[in-house]
């Protein structure tokens, strides 16, 4: 994962597309923004329309899992569903596409395991948003000594592997919820955000928009929050689409590893790993939920490049 | 690692493995084959790990150091496949008739792969070594019921033993020497089984430290090498006098991480023996290998979900409650579908193969009968807090069954249970040890010796070491008491096998299933047999060239 958010994050934060298409940004007339004008260019793309609803049925699967199955996730009858086979032509009842090792609907189990997919890369996502923002902007934005401490503790958390990193966290802890793994993702997941942001305040706060702001009197707080913030936030919110993608691989990486979610916890990764035993006897076992879990990560990644074509000039 | 989860009761499986190894070994040898011989010159090579001790008898008790133990040394008695037992390296084993003095004679010309004779001092000298604390061998308790141990091995923190030597040894001529004991023990010949009761060269005590890593034994193989973490080689000991000597060149233990692994290797030739196949490879492995070259039996061991007293004396009557929950475990099912077949239900606290088991002993506790187990939860005062926290640890394949029991209790129980996975077998016993179980842990046992004392005193007498559930009962410590006590072993295992239906009314474990053991073997060797402690009889194993 740090590999593919990297690549993602360093064209963005010193390459001078971005910087242009910011620069570029608030045209006259609410009507033609930057954002008016990707959503214009968004909405008749298959590329964006597609992922964004997978995206929302992944969502609506979240919230109410109940909509969509009957049967709870934890029941368990081995006696008759040991391991049967999938009924594919029983469209969305429990047997459709079988039954694990311990006689539970692999099915349900996909649709609860979504929650804490989504929920820990949607909160991730936030916190890292977020804090990470937040410390890029300061950076960016009062430079000098500032700038210089903040850079180095960033660079110090890139210097930790991600994945492993976030490894060491965690196996740490007895009794992992959501939030312990959600926490662990951001603890090491911000600086990316940062460094973007850091970027894209450092090509604004020269902007006549800002200076003639400042000269007007404004507060720095107003000045960050009303003109830089909504103007560097494009490439930030870019990056963070696309990692979302990658914290709910690492989530079900972890999961996967035994170090993510505990029991009685449902996630993807813990299914992925506990069907590996049963390859040769029971492939649908793994099967299903990496089918899911590659759907979710494609998605979320495509949405990411879609609101990024859209967001950069150059590539329309 | 494999072998750190297994510790002290799967060393003991392997040395009855072994012992009935020799067993095994008579049949074959006696006659025109010629047992010191030896036809074969081919190494066998089997799946083992990193032994975890420096390979001194005395201190090793866990699998993958065992299975060297066992077969560069030999020991006095060993076991059948029915339990009973046989002598090796001893000609005879004698009681006095209250069984507090025995007399070993050794069998004569027996040597040490160095050559030098193995003596009746080759044995005393070595015990009182092990005993010693100084020397702080883990398999020194196996001596405690010697006289004398006690001023070798002081009980208090810190003590200095007061005598180099243990009274109650006494060598009487080369071949013979006598044991006496603290209190009357009628069956002390199954204790001399255990691997920690055999001699040692006087090369030992020049320096130990260098034996360890290089051992020098009786057995029927000598020690050749040990390429940490990688392989141990063993050579057949041209010299060996007793009726096991090895039918193949030597041995080959390969150390393997998993046993996906190992299996993988077995197939593409890379190893002739697994003996145990994971879990993954269950469904297939005998189709996979073939009927005759592969085996499902069981042996030596019992799985429990065993209760901590400190946390169910919290309900009004525990062993009620208890019974209920044993009732709401589907063991045939879930030994049929998420164990494969690789275990098979309990009906008692010890497993068939071991002398006093008796059939059924339970009554109906172990059978699944989910009115019943509603009916005595309820009457008992309920399971505390309403829930069941099954302790395990996750370095060994727990996870799925212990799902399964939780699944089958919450079916019938409507009550909460889940797993707590530890991360290894140490954490798991630290916790044990410490008193922090939430409420249940998962316990396995294999035979030290097969005899049902061994099932039973070590695990639910109030003194013993392994009772961590602290199960506290004046009653069965009597009647273990009266048996230990007794006459002779009948005597001693009819009162064990009362205290065996004692322990059914006071639930001090819930038995879940025997174990199994699922091995196979490659085309290149032959004459492969298991023996009823799940081991292969290594020194029969032929290699075609």
């Amino acid at each position: 994962m740090p590999d593919a958010l990297e690549k993602e994050a360093v064209p963005t934060a010193g390459g001078p597309a971005t910087v242009a298409v910011v620069e570029a940004g608030p045209a006259p007339g609410r009507a033609r923004s930057l954002w008016s004008d990707a959503w214009r260019d968004l909405r008749r793309k298959p590329t964006f329309v597609i992922p964004a609803f997978v995206i929302a049925l992944l969502l609506v699967m979240a919230a109410f899992p109940g909509w969509f199955t009957s049967v709870s996730p934890r029941e368990a009858d081995l006696a008759n569903n040991f391991l049967r086979e999938p009924e594919l032509t029983h469209f969305f009842s429990p047997e459709w596409l079988g039954y694990n090792q311990q006689g539970q609907s692999i099915y349900a189990r996909m649709i609860y395991g979504t929650r804490a997919s989504i929920v820990i890369g949607i909160s991730v996502t936030a916190l890292v948003l977020v804090f990470g923002s937040l410390v890029g902007m300061l950076a960016g934005y009062f430079g000098g000594w500032i700038d210089g401490l903040l850079s180095r503790v960033i660079d110090i958390f890139l210097g930790i592997p991600f994945l492993l990193g976030a490894m060491v966290v965690l196996v740490s802890f007895d009794t992992r919820t959501e939030w312990t793994v959600i926490l662990a993702l951001a603890f090491l997941g911000w600086t990316t955000i940062a460094r973007v942001m850091r970027g894209s305040v450092i090509s604004i706060k020269q902007s006549d928009y800002v200076v003639a702001a400042r000269s007007l009197g404004a507060g720095t707080w107003r000045i960050l929050l009303r003109h830089v913030l909504p103007n560097a936030a494009a490439p930030v919110i870019v990056v963070a689409m696309i990692a979302l993608g990658g914290y709910i691989t690492a989530e079900a990486v972890l999961s996967f590893l035994g170090i993510g979610l505990t029991e009685p916890a449902i996630s993807w990764g813990g299914d992925i790993n506990r069907a590996g035993g049963q390859i040769r006897t029971a492939s649908f076992l793994l099967l299903y939920p990496s089918l899911l879990l590659g759907i979710t990560i494609l998605s979320f990644l495509m949405l990411g490049d879609a609101v990024r074509d859209a967001l950069d000039p150059k590539l329309r | 690692m494999r072998g750190a989860r297994s510790a002290k009761w799967v060393a003991g499986a392997i040395a009855v493995a072994l012992a009935a190894s020799a067993c095994g070994g008579d049949d074959g040898d006696d006659g025109e084959d010629g047992a010191s011989e030896g036809s074969g010159e081919g190494i066998v090579r089997i799946d083992g790990g990193e032994p975890q001790n420096a390979l001194i008898p005395t201190n090793t008790n866990e699998q993958f150091g065992a299975l060297v133990i066992q077969n560069v040394f030999s020991k006095l008695v060993d076991f059948a496949d029915d339990g009973s037992t046989f002598t090796v390296a001893a000609e005879s084993v004698e009681a006095n008739e209250d069984n507090s003095l025995w007399t070993i004679t050794l069998k004569d010309g027996w040597t040490f792969h160095d050559g030098t004779p193995v003596t009746a001092e080759s044995y005393v000298n070595a015990w009182n070594w092990a005993a010693n604390i100084q020397n702080e061998q883990n398999n020194a308790f196996w001596f405690a019921d010697i006289v004398g141990y006690e001023d070798v091995h002081p009980e208090e923190e810190g003590a200095e033993p007061t005598a180099e030597t243990m009274s109650g040894l006494a060598v009487v001529d080369d071949l013979t020497f006598t044991i006496e004991l603290t209190t009357p023990v009628s069956y002390y010949d199954y204790k001399l089984g255990y691997d920690a009761f055999t001699p040692l060269p006087e090369s030992f005590y020049d320096d130990p430290e260098a034996f360890g890593e290089s051992p020098v034994g009786n057995g029927p193989y000598e020690f050749v090498s040990w390429e940490h973490e990688e392989t141990i080689e063993l050579a057949r000991y041209e010299d060996y006098q007793g009726d096991n000597a090895a039918q193949n060149g030597g041995i080959q233990i390969q150390a393997y991480d998993s046993l996906e692994t190992a299996y993988t290797d077995l197939q593409s030739g890379n190893l002739d023996i697994i003996r145990q196949v994971a879990p993954r490879d269950l469904p297939l492995y005998r189709q996979d290998l073939g009927e005759d070259r592969s085996v499902a039996q069981p042996y030596n061991g019992i799985q429990t979900i065993t209760p901590v007293w400190y946390e169910w004396d919290a309900t009004d009557n525990p062993a009620q409650v208890l019974q209920g929950v044993s009732m709401a475990i589907d063991r045939e099912t879930i030994t049929q579908t998420v164990l494969n077949g690789s275990r098979f239900p309990a009906d008692s606290y010890l497993p068939p193969g071991v002398y006093g088991y008796q059939e059924n002993a339970d009554g109906t506790i172990t059978d699944f009968n989910p009115e019943e187990a509603q009916r005595l939860v309820e009457e008992g005062g309920g399971v505390p807090d309403d829930r069941l926290v099954i302790q395990y640890n996750a370095d060994a394949d727990h996870q799925e069954w212990v799902e399964a029991v939780c699944n089958s209790v919450i079916e019938v129980l409507d009550i909460e249970c889940v797993g707590d996975p530890l991360v290894d077998f140490a954490t798991d016993l630290e916790a044990r040890e410490a008193g922090e179980v939430q409420s249940m842990y998962r316990g396995g046992w294999f035979a030290d010796y097969p005899l049902n004392v061994n099932f039973l005193k070590e695990l639910y007498a109030s003194y013993a070491h392994s009772n961590y559930g602290q199960f506290d009962s004046p009653e069965v410590d009597a009647l273990f008491a009266e048996g230990d006590a007794a006459a002779d072993l009948d005597a001693t295992v009819a009162a064990y096998q009362e205290a065996e239906q004692l322990l059914f009314e006071q639930m001090p474990s819930i038995p879940l299933w025997f174990n199994a053991v699922n091995g196979g073997w490659g085309p290149n060797v032959d004459n492969v047999v298991f023996n009823s402690a799940g081991q292969p009889i290594l020194t029969d194993v032929t290699v075609s060239e």
